[in-house]
């Protein structure tokens, strides 16, 4: 934790003092799928597993909530058994997906998500189809506590959920057993010489990244009380893969930013002009091309070479750059 | 209608349709045996591809006309892609390649609807294409056939000159071994270009050979990608006759299953998808990586 997140964690639960309620919305938005970004880094930035089915755990954990709620739960419980429940999907789907790597673990996700979506739209009598489900609510609870039912209170359990799992996530790929991750990344040979399982490590990254952007699904369900096919769609997928360009994988933080500054284009561009994907397609090319480390890499980059110039100055040789 | 009736226009359905998706794989196919490139773009190279074909058949009034644009002007879009952005990037990994043509399938596809607009599109059928022919007392529509002569007819083509050309002992030496074929005195980056522009042009030939079918609508790119995928997985990437095979296999678990459970024909698709990939990780035809 650095001197700026404190700050920022004490602005943005400040917020709703000060915003209107479409800001709010708009903030909640931005966190959940900031959330969702943040858990596809976990497996893409770290364990190189490019998912193109990421909608999957999302989508499920959003379908689960909502049925808790129609089911009248406590909001919160809600989330947390769509939590326990794509845990328990994620763990023998990541055993069989991590069984291929490359593009093949690529378009596996990407036929899981497809299979999810197919059973989602047919299944009329259990998930409404193509009309989804609505007319379920934040249900009060447990113990009849209604902080979280209002838009502020719905924003300040996002908030918290968001943050902590910000931090859990960065202590656990600080831990060792995220250390061995990356390394199983970088040389499976060499990690397998100093004794790691590279694909138990594999589907260890997989069901915490799947398990994170399951609460991101729920947290969905719960903020537009509406959830249909359209979450399992694969271009939803692929937006979120943009959000971890964007930003720069592997930095947890930097998928977060550029989660932020997806929502916002796409909220600014859809309002001057109906052809917001053509100009975030042109805008993605350029950031691949241009800015492979993405938005966060690029600060970091920056920053290395300022360094490196103030030691020049001071006259010191011998540094790495 | 007899069983046998039944069965004969259900199979000739699944190979109309197995040539169509077969036209879509093979440039997909063709692109990543060179390149190792996963083209996300290629579904909307197809739509685009459609739409161009419609234009010009409409603009001269003939069918033949955009059987002719649509390829060509698939594949110009395409080697414009990547002589200006994909060479950039042969030295990184293929992560970069799978995002990259993702963003141009979504800007083109925005394209499209920016050019043509959102409403759907037809194409009018020539006379000799039009009628329906009797296949063993049924009729049975004749684009279907031309469908199903025109595409193996090519199909055929394009492999007897992979396997018998000069160029295509290029390819196929470059999809084995790029650095020594270059090492060999041989222009790689042109090959590779021309390739890639071959590749495309089959996506748009395939494009507009399905609007008699489907009618040209924005998001027909995306169904075919997804199939093209499916299919590519299924039959081995980089792999002509795994191309061919997966197709038929895509295409008779649609044209059955549209008929004896439509409900489930995806989630079989999908399914037969995910077992071939368990069970050979490199698909059918395909080598393990």
């Amino acid at each position: 934790m650095n001197k700026t997140a404190l700050p920022l964690i004490v602005a943005l639960a400040a917020a709703p003092l000060v915003l209107s309620g479409f800001q709010v919305t708009l903030l909640t938005e931005i966190l959940i799928f900031a959330l969702f970004a943040m858990g596809l880094d976990v497996q893409m930035g770290y364990a190189k597993l490019f998912s193109f089915g990421h909608v999957l755990p999302y989508g499920i954990g959003a379908y689960v909530t909502a049925f808790a709620l129609l089911h009248g739960w406590p909001l919160p419980l809600a989330v947390g058994v769509a939590f326990v429940a794509v845990i328990l999907l994620a763990v023998p789907m990541g055993w069989l997906c991590t069984r291929t790597s490359g593009v093949a673990f690529a378009m596996l996700t990407l036929a899981f998500a497809q299979l999810g979506y197919a059973i989602v739209f047919k299944w009329t009598s259990l998930t409404g189809g193509s009309d989804g489900l609505s007319g379920f609510v934040r249900n009060p609870g447990p113990f009849g506590f209604e902080g979280f039912v209002s838009r502020e209170g719905f924003y300040w359990l996002t908030l918290a959920v968001v943050v902590g799992a910000l931090f859990l996530a960065q202590a656990f790929m600080r831990s060792a057993m995220g250390t061995a991750i990356v390394a199983a990344r970088e040389s499976e040979k060499r990690a397998v010489a100093l004794g790691y399982e590279p694909r138990s490590l594999r589907v260890v990254a997989f069901s915490v990244s799947n398990a994170i952007a399951g609460l991101a699904g729920a947290l969905h369900a719960g903020f537009l009380l509406f959830v249909s096919p359209e979450l399992l769609h694969w271009a939803l997928s692929g937006h979120v893969i943009i959000a971890v360009i964007l930003g720069g994988a592997g930095t947890l933080i930097g998928p977060m930013i550029g989660a932020a500054l997806f929502v916002l284009a796409q909220h600014q561009l859809s309002a001057i002009t109906d052809s917001w994907p053509l100009v975030m397609g042109v805008l993605f090319i350029a950031f691949v091309i241009a800015a492979p480390k993405g938005l966060w890499g690029m600060q970091e980059s920056i920053r290395a070479r300022l360094a490196h110039r103030k030691t020049n100055r001071m006259g010191v040789t011998n540094v790495a750059p | 209608m007899n069983a046998w009736q039944l069965l004969l226009t259900l199979l000739l359905n699944t190979l109309a349709l197995a040539s169509l998706l077969a036209m879509l794989t093979v440039g997909l196919t063709l692109i990543f045996g060179i390149m190792r490139i996963m083209n996300f773009a290629h579904g909307a190279l197809y739509m685009f591809g459609a739409y161009a074909g419609i234009s010009a058949a409409r603009l001269v009034d003939s069918f033949w006309a955009g059987l002719l644009v649509a390829p060509l002007v698939a594949g110009a879009v395409g080697s414009a892609f990547e002589y200006f952005l994909l060479r950039r990037l042969y030295k990184r990994d293929g992560g970069s390649f799978l995002l990259i043509t993702f963003g141009w399938a979504l800007a083109m596809s925005e394209l499209v609807r920016l050019i043509w607009g959102s409403n759907t599109r037809d194409v009018q059928l020539p006379e000799i294409l039009s009628g329906i022919v009797m296949l063993a007392g049924e009729p049975f529509p004749m684009y279907r056939v031309f469908l199903v002569v025109f595409g193996s007819a090519t199909l055929f083509a394009l492999t007897y000159a992979i396997l018998r050309s000069r160029l295509g002992l290029l390819i196929r030496s470059i999809s084995q071994n790029a650095e020594m074929t270059h090492a060999l005195g041989v222009d790689v980056g042109a090959i590779r270009s021309l390739t890639f522009a071959v590749g495309c042009g089959f996506a748009g030939l395939g494009g507009f050979l399905a609007v008699p079918l489907i009618t040209g609508y924005i998001g027909m790119g995306g169904a075919a990608i997804i199939d093209s995928f499916v299919i590519v997985m299924i039959g081995g990437m980089g792999s002509f006759l795994g191309s061919a095979v997966g197709s038929l296999l895509v295409a008779a678990t649609q044209s059955f299953g549209n008929f004896y459970f439509p409900d489930l024909a995806l989630v079989v698709t999908y399914l037969l998808m995910i077992c071939v990939l368990l069970l050979r990780p490199g698909g059918l035809f395909g080598e393990e990586e």
